[in-house]
């Protein structure tokens, strides 16, 4: 396995503001510099990641699994980049696949083909890249000849179908998957679980949040409870899911 | 930073290589990266959304005319009759001559429009793009930049209409048009700082999306579009010189209108106004890239 695949994670902390008074306008802005007591945005912070560290190396197989708002999500969304924590330091670097909600961007007046590159584009992808990798989901989609029509003619199953395509065309170095199976008839099911099963080999690294158990046992070799923001167990799958189901759920 | 010394073959590398964060301390405190390579880091995360940028463009503008018969042709014919009703109107009223008087009109709503969508729109980019930027990342400049991209073409197929009549009213066309170019760019900067400054402003401060537009509806009246400079009293001149936006649009009547090569100074006021838009639209993001995220 490659050295230069990682994930590296220090002390990081993430907090949500919360406030009551969700964008302060202007108005009240103003208002507040005169008032003695300026209570009218009143912000609670929450940490929703606490403390978290990691170092995930090629061949890491790691589950997350927790109660709903535990973090998962959030974790995942800050190895991504899209939260920075507040305080410590994430660090990945490798070709990273986020499959954490699929059909980001499409545009329901634009047709399938479009949405192909729209959507593809910002998965970061070059345009060369997308007309070499046009046909093949096209084909894996079998959306045929509606691949033309505007996707508000869709059904949500020709919806998922797509997006799923676009999604899981590109082998990853490291892939974050977030509770996704595909969507469709039971034989695109079929054919996007062997994908799935595909993908997760060819990854070098992969983090899987899931609430399916047996899934996470079935495709992790490490296993992360998460709860309130914090890993408070860490080690491998079996007895992680056991105790998590023993411990929290219960 | 550690990526940019990988090998760039593959654009996706690169693109997540960038996930890497700097610590963030305090997040409004300025964090420990200098203004260039904070620039020059924007610019390396923006170069890897080249084909983004232009299919968010090319889908705004096709989105626009979808289902309509004449498509494209739309952009052209648009301003085209706005501007043939708007000079019978005003050359009847006024008795002016329509050549000189639409021509004169049209060198100053074509680029007052640029900049009025650019940064009406440009101030909600952010704000709308919620949905975006909390499925995937991108950085954040660049809404604002498809919304002034999106404008700026619209803007290009308008003067090229405004080209068009101008041949039908007699206009010379001249070799000053070489520069239109050039300006044409130093408004996209101005455009696109002022669009990324508001933005930001307005994930603050939602108010700021109104408050810019009925500002905007003043000045519209201190920019001499529908009037000339000379039908202005002297002593509310200073109103007009100290109105950056007054700037842009005397460089496009320079240049179409009068048909003559802008001065020095002419080109200097309004580069010195866009780059000092776009300094303060990338010092505010600087400030708040990391925490805009947390306010949608």
């Amino acid at each position: 396995m490659s050295e230069n695949v990682y994930i590296d994670v220090e002390n990081a902390w993430l907090k949500f503001r919360i406030y009551k008074n969700r964008s302060p306008a202007l108005k009240e802005a103003i208002i507040s510099k005169f008032k003695p007591k300026p209570n009218i945005t009143e912000i609670t912070e929450f940490d929703a990641l606490k403390n978290i560290n990691l170092n995930l190396r090629g061949g890491d197989r790691v589950g997350l699994v927790g109660l709903n708002g535990a973090g998962k999500s959030t974790l995942l969304k800050m190895i991504v980049g899209i939260y920075p924590p507040k305080f410590g330091k994430v660090h990945v670097r490798g070709k990273v696949t986020p499959l954490i909600e699929l059909g980001t961007g499409f545009d329901v007046e634009l047709s399938g083909r479009e949405n192909i590159f729209l959507n593809g584009a910002l998965l970061g992808r070059s345009y060369k890249q997308m007309k070499s990798l046009e046909q093949e989901i096209i084909e894996f989609s079998e959306l045929g000849e509606f691949i033309d029509l505007p996707i508000k003619y869709y059904s949500s199953g020709m919806h998922g179908r797509l997006a799923f395509s676009i999604g899981t065309i590109v082998d990853p170095e490291i892939l974050i998957v977030d509770e996704i199976f595909a969507t469709g008839d039971a034989h695109f099911v079929n054919k996007a679980t062997n994908r799935m099963k595909a993908l997760f080999t060819n990854s070098q690294i992969v983090m899987l949040v899931s609430h399916d158990t047996d899934k996470i046992i079935d495709l992790c070799n490490r296993v992360l409870v998460l709860h309130k923001g914090e890993v408070i167990n860490d080690g491998s799958p079996k007895e992680m899911v056991d105790y998590y189901l023993k411990e929290i759920v219960n | 930073m550690v990526l940019s010394q990988e090998n760039t073959s593959d654009i996706n590398a690169k693109v997540n290589s960038m996930v890497e964060i700097i610590p963030a301390g305090n997040l409004l405190e300025p964090i420990s990266e200098s203004f260039f390579s904070f620039i020059k880091r924007s610019l390396f995360e923006l170069s890897n959304l080249k084909f983004a940028l232009t299919s968010f463009v090319v889908n705004n503008l096709r989105r626009r005319y979808r289902r309509s018969v004449l498509g494209f042709a739309w952009s052209l014919l648009n301003p085209l009759t706005t501007m043939i009703i708007m000079t019978t109107v005003f050359s009847i009223i006024f008795h002016n001559n329509p050549k000189e008087f639409g021509i004169y009109i049209f060198t100053g709503i074509l680029p007052w429009t640029f900049m009025l969508d650019s940064i009406t729109g440009g101030s909600l980019s952010l704000v709308d793009a919620e949905g975006f930027l909390k499925k995937v990342y991108i950085p954040k400049l660049f809404f604002p930049l498809v919304v002034v991209s999106t404008e700026a073409v619209n803007f290009v197929l308008s003067l090229s209409s405004l080209m068009i009549l101008g041949l039908i009213l007699g206009m010379p066309i001249g070799l000053s048009l070489l520069s239109l170019p050039f300006a044409l760019a130093i408004l996209y900067v101005f455009n696109f700082g002022a669009a990324l400054f508001l933005a930001i402003s307005t994930v603050y401060f939602r108010d700021l999306t109104h408050i810019t537009r009925q500002l905007l509806q003043a000045v519209f009246y201190l920019v001499p579009i529908c009037y000339p400079l000379n039908a202005v009293p002297p002593k509310f001149l200073v109103l007009f010189k100290i109105n950056p936006f007054y700037y842009f649009i005397n460089l496009f009547r320079i240049i179409i209108y009068q048909g003559q090569f802008p001065q020095p100074k002419d080109w200097l006021v309004p580069s010195v106004i866009a780059v000092l838009a776009l300094i303060l639209g990338f010092l505010l993001l600087k400030r708040t890239e990391k925490d805009i995220i947390f306010r949608l």
